[in-house]
């Protein structure tokens, strides 16, 4: 928080002098304050009161305002949930298309009104599922696509017209979208009618998820090319999803979730403008990804604090004319490390403060996390009650009546300065560092992630934070529950599927689409075209990222 | 030598399938033995040695293990068939005697290359950036047909003198962004170096790093500086100017090879009065201990009762005198 | 000269030096670098070798660095397969007197399987440094008699 935003100096300074003398001096005399660390989930100290800041009504007005009006900090849409709930959209994938179709079609019987494709880890950093280098990793943490085959299982009698979709991809992006839209051509949806988003988001793979594959500036040159194709042809797609979730999951406190992913965001937006982009036709499909840990107020304020600074640096930074660009709306999803596999039904109350939190941040979707998913991956149980677990919130709690309902809180305002003051720091020392690309390869970033984790790990330890049922209240014996395991034949169907794609092309087409693919990463133009005729020819992801990878180099990291 | 360190060395040389094994095991051999270290540089004299011995030293930051990594690849390009030794050393925590040794992260692409053998070190409290038995760890990759050993310093700057003494050629890196780099130079690598390597070329800085660079090594040359050394402009996360570096050293392999054949002849000998003091040294020390009674000797010194001279004499005397020492610490 | 009762001494303070790192495709590696972290405070020399690591490249790396103990984190599901590998190529190798431990997201239904296959120990989440530490020091121990 600036200097003298709270000074000691307001009206209501005698009374509350007055009140620790008479009133709480001698509280704490017959009962001190226990001994336990009051801190936030981040570990920023914390006061036992807020009071009123001596604001005027003209401070309110700059630095909280309407809701749907700059700065933004009460939430994008001037009805927010009055008007329409946020969508409901859990991530789910794997094994098999077909056996993820059958659970995407579930879950849009149950209630779902979004889809959230994750992809296995071969498909993520583009290599086959027949690739003797991944044996072992299909289907396991999301669904295998090697070709438009697969994609086209994935997503039979599912009208991609109308839901939304979001895709969990990075390096093979393009690749991926190109799919997609060869499937919107198929059903004979018009591209701009196609909603969704991809996530797109190389910069934290490098800092956190490591689903790299090409050193970053190839990598970021597909970002452009992805940016480029959708602000010309899907006027309503998501190009990108930034993405905080991943750093923060990784170690990083809620002040460096926010700075380092809009850190990230300024990267991405240079890229779009150098790219020849006007920022107000670009950043309103600029959307943002973060999670939702337990400690429920700073959460809201991260999320307050974090649309406010954004909706500043939209405006001084890069003169956007247009609200929307200014807007930061984004997608949560529950926080996974939290959950614990000790004592596993204590995972749905934390899913359940953790979901609050996002609602009363004002997420636009919410993905709840599964009680199982420090295990192994979710059954379909335990999936309708994450499902459940929101509509819980929108339809009994009354999260979802007022807007904002915790702005004006002393504590909420306060936490909000204080977040956004940090992150803005932290913004301040990347680009020091030369930008976010220096940053990282500097790591910078990293090693802050690093030692945030390393000290959470550490309070764990000692016990100044305490976690039920892992450092405190620990039951003995405690029965393992029936999880649900990935079908252990899934990669044999797998290459067996790719063997029939690949007996039935025609292996010319696939070449000559191949070469142009290669040819063209020599140059500065666009890819998106000659991906999107590769993955017609039912070239492979793996065979696309071959030819990349010819041009591009792979990268190996090099700070730990 | 001792029995298991022989068996190791025919292994090694005898090329079995447990060579690899056997060179890493002696390595820990002189790393957890100190006092054995004698062995391998008295003991080594029929050896094959590595041709070409490279220090790569610099601050902190400045991109050393990426410079070693591409090096190790443009060697092995250069020269498939012949083996690449490299040793990365990194600080002990003086506290725990723990050690992050993360330098190897960087160039795991070379993991399973049969001819690249890679050793990470912990410093274990040995001073000047290296560690104790870096001369026995080269005697050693040179016994497992390493042609060329590179070796990675801790890299904290000054007093990292040592390498002079261990390598044919010291590679010193700067990097812009890093402090005053120049300034560095001055006080203490401008010494060391026979090339000069401006890293991260592509960043905002180097062009006129490696110019104030080139400044310092012309003033240099007019005065009293080391012969002739030169310098290039690298960045080697992106892989340029490496192979120039490569030309650089390898001009220099070409020129020296028979001087660095006979300073090595001669500084064996150097090694051998070095392991003859060591082991005095470490005879002593055994026998002073570190317990009480050794502080009731020094007082006796304190006291006045006997001089500094006195004492060794006293000593030198129980050691030779009865050709055993007795535990002094034992009783602890 | 009794040099043995002194090497006793030294060997006791002779680091033990250890691998941590990640085999296969998934690039979380928190769980490593706290181990790792751990085990440097610990007094050991961690070498630590990043994510998403071929079985060849971790075994390679472990005869060359000669460490007494490989650590591997594995949070993607593909564990019972790459560590089967790990275990192969170490006895190919003529290593297997290294011992692996692993840790992740490990369903307690597959311990028995790794254990069979020779992993000496299976970290869950949850688990504290202490416990970590211990159980580096058994195995060491166990592994090398003291001289």
């Amino acid at each position: 928080m600036a200097e003298g935003d709270c000074g000691p100096s307001g009206p209501l300074e005698p009374a509350r002098k007055d009140w620790e003398t008479h009133v709480l001096a001698p509280a704490l005399k017959r009962v001190p304050e226990s001994n336990r660390p009051f801190k936030t989930g981040s570990g920023e100290p914390l006061e036992a009161l807020y009071l009123p800041e001596p604001t005027s009504e003209a401070r309110y007005l700059e630095r909280v305002g309407f809701p749907g009006q700059y700065p933004f900090t009460r939430g994008i849409q001037p009805t927010m949930y009055r008007g329409r709930l946020w969508t409901m959209r859990q991530y789910a994938g794997f094994g098999t298309a077909e056996e993820t179709n059958r659970r995407y079609q579930y879950l849009l019987q149950q209630g779902s009104t979004g889809l959230s494709v994750a992809f296995d880890l071969p498909t993520q950093i583009g290599y086959d599922s027949d690739d003797p280098l991944v044996s072992g990793e299909v289907g396991r943490v999301g669904v295998a696509v090697s070709t438009l085959r697969d994609m086209e299982r994935l997503f039979r009698d599912i009208p991609v017209g109308r839901v939304s979709t979001s895709m969990t991809i990075n390096s093979t992006a393009a690749i991926l979208l190109a799919m997609y839209l060869v499937i919107a051509e198929q059903q004979g949806v018009p591209l701009q009618l196609l909603a969704g988003t991809i996530q797109n988001d190389m910069l934290k793979e490098y800092i956190a998820r490591g689903t790299y594959r090409f050193p970053p500036q190839p990598s970021l040159r597909l970002t452009r090319d992805l940016f480029v194709y959708c602000t010309k042809f899907l006027p309503k797609w998501n190009s990108i999803s930034v993405s905080g979730f991943h750093m923060r999951e990784a170690g990083a406190t809620a002040a460096q979730e926010i700075g380092f992913t809009l850190a990230n965001a300024i990267c991405y937006l240079d890229l779009a403008v150098n790219a020849g982009l006007d920022i107000d036709a670009f950043a309103p499909r600029l959307t943002f990804f973060f999670t939702a840990q337990s400690d429920l107020f700073e959460e809201i304020a991260k999320f307050r604090a974090a649309r406010r600074l954004y909706g500043r640096l939209l405006k001084d930074r890069f003169h956007a004319k247009d609200p929307k660009s200014m807007m930061l709306r984004f997608h949560t999803q529950t926080s996974g490390v939290t959950l614990t596999a000790q004592q596993p039904e204590n995972n749905v109350v934390r899913v359940a403060i953790q979901a609050l939190a996002a609602v009363l941040g004002g997420t636009q979707s919410l993905h709840t996390n599964c009680r199982d998913e420090a295990l192994a991956l979710p059954s379909e149980d335990s999936v309708r009650l994450a499902l459940r677990t929101q509509q819980v919130l929108a339809y009994e709690s009354g999260a979802a009546n007022t807007i904002d309902p915790l702005g004006g809180s002393y504590l909420i305002e306060s936490l909000t300065d204080r977040l956004e003051a940090e992150a803005e720091q932290y913004i301040r020392d990347i680009e020091q560092c030369g930008g976010m690309v220096q940053a990282i390869e500097q790591g910078y970033v990293q090693r802050h992630i690093e030692e945030a984790a390393y000290e959470y790990g550490q309070s764990l330890e000692t016990g100044a934070r305490v976690i039920v049922g892992v450092n405190r209240f620990r039951e003995e014996h405690e029965p393992e529950p029936a999880i649900f395991l990935v079908p252990e034949d899934t990669e044999k169907k797998q290459i067996d599927e790719i063997r029939l794609v690949k007996k039935s092309r025609s292996e010319q087409k696939v070449q000559a689409s191949l070469d142009a693919v290669e040819r063209t990463a020599h140059t500065d133009d666009n890819l998106m075209p000659v991906i999107l005729e590769s993955v017609r020819a039912y070239a492979t992801t793996g065979e696309i990222c071959q030819r990349l990878e010819q041009v591009f180099g792979e990268y190996e990291p090099i700070v730990s | 030598m001792t029995n298991d360190t022989q068996d190791l060395v025919e292994q090694v040389r005898a090329g079995t399938s447990q060579r690899v094994r056997a060179t890493a095991r002696l390595m820990s051999l002189v790393e957890n033995y100190p006092e054995r270290i004698p062995e391998f540089l008295v003991g080594a004299a029929d050896w094959p040695q590595a041709r070409m011995v490279i220090g790569l030293t610099g601050p902190p930051g400045c991109g050393k293990s990426v410079l070693a990594d591409r090096l190790i690849r443009a060697f092995r390009t250069r020269n498939p068939h012949n083996s690449i030794g490299v040793i990365a050393v990194d600080p002990s925590s003086p506290f725990t005697g723990g050690a992050f040794l993360g330098d190897r992260l960087r160039m795991m692409r070379h993991a399973s290359d049969p001819n690249v053998f890679i050793r990470s070190a912990a410093t274990r409290g040995h001073i000047g950036g290296l560690l104790l038995g870096i001369k026995a760890f080269i005697r050693v990759l040179g016994l497992a047909g390493c042609r060329t050993v590179l070796i990675e310093t801790v890299g904290v700057g000054q007093n990292e003198t040592e390498i002079v003494d261990v390598a044919d050629l010291v590679v010193v890196a700067i990097a812009p962004g890093h402090g005053d780099a120049v300034q560095l130079l001055k006080c203490g690598l401008m010494e060391v170096g026979d090339i000069f390597v401006v890293n991260k070329g592509d960043c905002e800085g180097a062009a006129q790093l490696y110019a104030q660079l080139l400044a310092v090594l012309r003033l240099n040359a007019n005065g009293q500086g080391r012969r002739g050394a030169d310098s290039c402009l690298v960045s080697a996360l992106h892989g340029r100017g490496v192979e120039e570096l490569v030309d650089l050293l390898e001009k220099r392999a070409a020129d020296s090879e028979e001087a660095w054949r006979s300073r090595r002849r001669q500084t064996m000998v150097d090694d051998v009065k070095e392991a003859v003091l060591e082991e005095a040294r470490q005879r002593l020390s055994r026998r002073l201990g570190t317990g009480p009674l050794a502080t009731k000797d020094f007082t006796r010194i304190l006291r006045g009762e006997i001089t500094v001279p006195g004492f060794v004499d006293e000593l030198l005397q129980q050691l030779t005198g009865t050709g055993e020492v007795k535990d002094h610490h034992g009783g602890g | 000269m009794d040099t043995r009762v002194s090497e006793t001494k030294e060997a006791k303070r002779i680091p033990q030096r250890v691998l941590i790192g990640k085999v296969g495709l998934d690039g979380h590696d928190r769980g490593a670098k706290y181990v790792a972290h751990i085990l440097r405070d610990g007094g050991y020399e961690v070498i630590y070798t990043g994510i998403r690591r071929t079985p060849k490249q971790i075994v390679e790396t472990a005869i060359q660095e000669d460490v007494a103990v490989i650590g591997l984190s594995l949070l993607s599901g593909a564990h019972k397969r790459l560590l089967q590998q790990v275990m192969d190529l170490l006895k190919e190798r003529d290593a297997s007197d290294i011992v692996v431990i692993a840790g992740g997201s490990i369903p307690s239904a597959d311990i028995p399987d790794l254990k069979a296959m020779g992993i000496a120990e299976v970290f869950r989440p949850g688990v504290s440094s202490q416990s970590i530490l211990e159980t580096f020091a058994s195995l060491v121990k166990a592994r090398r008699p003291a001289a």
